[in-house]
């Protein structure tokens, strides 16, 4: 009884870095970012109004990241809270502008309005057993025609105070209304994910479903409150939104799912499931901000920014991937599975598929005619 | 071990459809007594132990404990009269500390403004307390997540969940050394015995006789649904069980 089980191995520093990884990579990514940055364009990129730029436009993604924080965590996605963003400030809108809601009442409706068809989306994937890529991408259309249906191809503009402070109201000497909001939530998810049974049971959920319903933990009612505390954020977003441009049409926010999802993932939260890291997404949120920013400082075309975003969320899903490999089976040389069979085989294949892309470019240059004008 | 049998299970009989898994099956187990069951694949074990946790109810036969009828209808009103399984994927969230696991379900938590937040502090003392006292074992960290745990200490965690419940009489173990080196199987049965000594009963599944020889004290032989035999390991030997398993005495006799 007394002996003691210890382990005898000793700490590495793989193992003593490992629980701040999610932190760390961001923040390697953002040093590099301000490195580049101070060499290329330091005048214009360290301004303290650019600064406030990109505090606000991260500001738009956090509540998002916070709650999508819990919805990767368990295992889930979710691809329709652009449209749920929209649909949301859409109808809050509407209330405001044609039926003369109160703002302080139509906000909190938005919001409520976003968690009722979050909660749509947990109905459809654990009761219909629909799978959650395929739930909410169908729910994306369907929140998104929603809108569409209802604003037609309509600008609301011009909207009470109290949601043009949401959206980018500034205190004094301080900084944009909307990025406390931000941080606040945040903050909030912190505290949800590390203290209490919900934040417990979705890191359980993503980690082992069928023991946590062994142990008796509700997975389905715990997968439905992630999907309504996504929507709802995603409501928030919408209201945020709508006050920052002061304006809000039905194909608003379109790209919120993959830089969303991009920021988080890149933040250290696992697609697999099991691991959280809230400090980790807003790190992401801030990554991610500063990039597209430094693109426009950079004067580079905006559709560039798309680019640069999937080459994030697929380095960094690949980074994490191989960094947990390496921890399991020990390391081996970047090259060394270039050498096996298999491996021959799909680069002859690789370079078949090329050679035959070279062959069809040389086939049209030579056979080329002068170009005419279509139409 | 005391004279009194903990739990009775009397003429059970349990059918799946036309299938019969088990057929007129009694078992007793003992307080302070590792009872172990072996017998072929689909020789009616983990029916039977199934059973006994509330997760099948029985087509025939009863359960008694301290002699009183038992009527579980689901595996948590077996918890509730002090019975509880050890599965062997063990059931532990990888991505958890070992404090959350053992609460897992189970959360201590304190209020502070009428909402209750977890309490972190205190399931990671007293699970640390219950590894110590009750299992003899003590983690370099309680802050890693399980995953980083010898198989062993994984065991640990997961037997913990089950002992930290004060009324725990009964502990069903599937299994436990089945995915284990010599290592850790040693320090597994290690456990098991220390669960003896504190009085518990212990019912060990295992394919491993040389296990079962090592720990436990009676051995209840299955056989494709039936009881065949129940010896006591002081008296018989890994041969005289084995030839219980294959049927090698009925065929002889």
């Amino acid at each position: 009884m007394s002996a003691a089980m210890t382990n005898t191995e000793q700490k590495t520093i793989m193992d003593r870095l490992e629980p701040y990884l999610a932190f760390i990579g961001p923040m390697v990514m953002i040093l590099a970012i301000l490195i580049f940055m101070g060499i290329a364009e330091p005048a214009r990129y360290f301004r303290l109004t650019n600064l406030n730029l990109i505090l606000l436009d991260a500001a738009l993604y956090m509540p998002m990241a916070m709650a999508m924080t819990f919805v990767i965590t368990q295992r889930g996605i979710d691809l329709s809270i652009g449209s749920i963003a929209a649909l949301s400030a859409i109808l809050m809108a509407f209330l405001i502008k044609q039926y003369g809601f109160p703002a302080w009442v139509a906000v909190p409706l938005a919001i409520v309005l976003g968690a009722l068809m979050g909660l749509i989306n947990g109905l459809v994937i654990t009761r219909f057993k629909v799978p959650d890529l395929i739930g909410t991408l169908a729910m994306d259309l369907v929140y998104r025609g929603l809108a569409l249906v209802i604003a037609k191809g309509l600008v609301l503009a011009r909207f009470p105070e109290l949601i043009t402070e949401i959206g980018r109201g500034q205190i004094p000497g301080f900084i944009p209304v909307p990025v406390v909001l931000g941080l606040i939530t945040m903050a909030i998810g912190y505290v949800v994910l590390t203290r209490t049974y919900f934040g417990r049971y979705t890191i359980a959920i993503g980690s082992n479903p069928e023991a946590s319903e062994m142990t008796g933990v509700a997975v389905d009612r715990h997968k439905i409150y992630a999907y309504v505390l996504m929507g709802a954020a995603a409501a928030m977003a919408g209201v945020m939104l709508t006050g920052k441009l002061n304006a809000i049409q039905a194909t608003s926010a379109p790209y919120f799912n993959l830089h969303v999802i991009a920021a988080v993932v890149v933040g250290g939260t696992s697609l697999f499931g099991g691991r959280a890291s809230m400090l980790g997404s807003l790190a992401g949120v801030l990554l991610l901000s500063m990039m597209i920013n430094a693109l426009v400082t950079l004067r580079i075309e905006f559709f560039w920014q798309s680019v640069a975003s999937g080459v994030v969320i697929v380095s960094s899903v690949a980074l994490y991937t191989w960094m947990q490999k390496k921890d399991r089976d020990g390391a081996h040389g970047l090259l060394a599975g270039l050498r096996s069979k298999e491996a021959q085989r799909l680069i002859r294949f690789s370079a078949a598929l090329i050679g035959a892309l070279i062959l069809l470019l040389a086939l049209g240059a030579g056979l080329a005619t002068e170009p005419s004008p279509s139409g | 071990m005391s004279d009194q049998p903990l739990v009775q299970m009397l003429g059970i009989t349990k059918r799946f459809g036309g299938v019969t898994a088990l057929q007129d099956v009694d078992l007793t187990a003992y307080a302070g007594e590792v009872l172990a069951i072996v017998g072929d694949n689909g020789a009616g074990k983990s029916t039977l132990i199934k059973i006994l946790t509330g997760v099948y109810q029985p087509t025939e036969g009863r359960v008694l404990m301290d002699g009183q009828p038992l009527e579980m209808a689901s595996h948590s009103d077996a918890i509730a009269n002090g019975i509880d399984a050890v599965y062997q994927t063990l059931a532990l969230a990888d991505h958890l500390t070992p404090a959350a696991n053992m609460f897992l379900g189970n959360e201590l938590t304190k209020n502070v403004l009428g909402i209750p937040f977890l309490d972190n502090k205190r399931m990671k003392t007293e699970a640390a307390r219950v590894l110590e006292e009750r299992l003899g074992v003590r983690l370099r960290s309680m802050d890693v997540m399980t995953e980083s745990l010898s198989g062993g200490q994984r065991q640990a965690v997961a037997i913990s969940r089950a002992v930290y419940h004060e009324d725990l009489r009964l502990l069903v173990m599937d299994e436990p050394t089945a995915a284990l080196g010599p290592q850790e199987t040693a320090r597994t049965l290690k456990l098991i015995k220390a669960l003896r000594e504190q009085g518990l009963a212990v019912i060990l599944i295992s394919h491993s006789l040389d296990d079962v020889f090592e720990v436990a004290d009676r051995v209840h032989v299955q056989r494709r649904g039936r009881a065949v035999g129940v010896v006591k390991t002081a008296e018989s030997s890994v041969q005289d069980v084995l030839g219980l398993i294959v049927g090698a005495q009925d065929a002889a006799a």
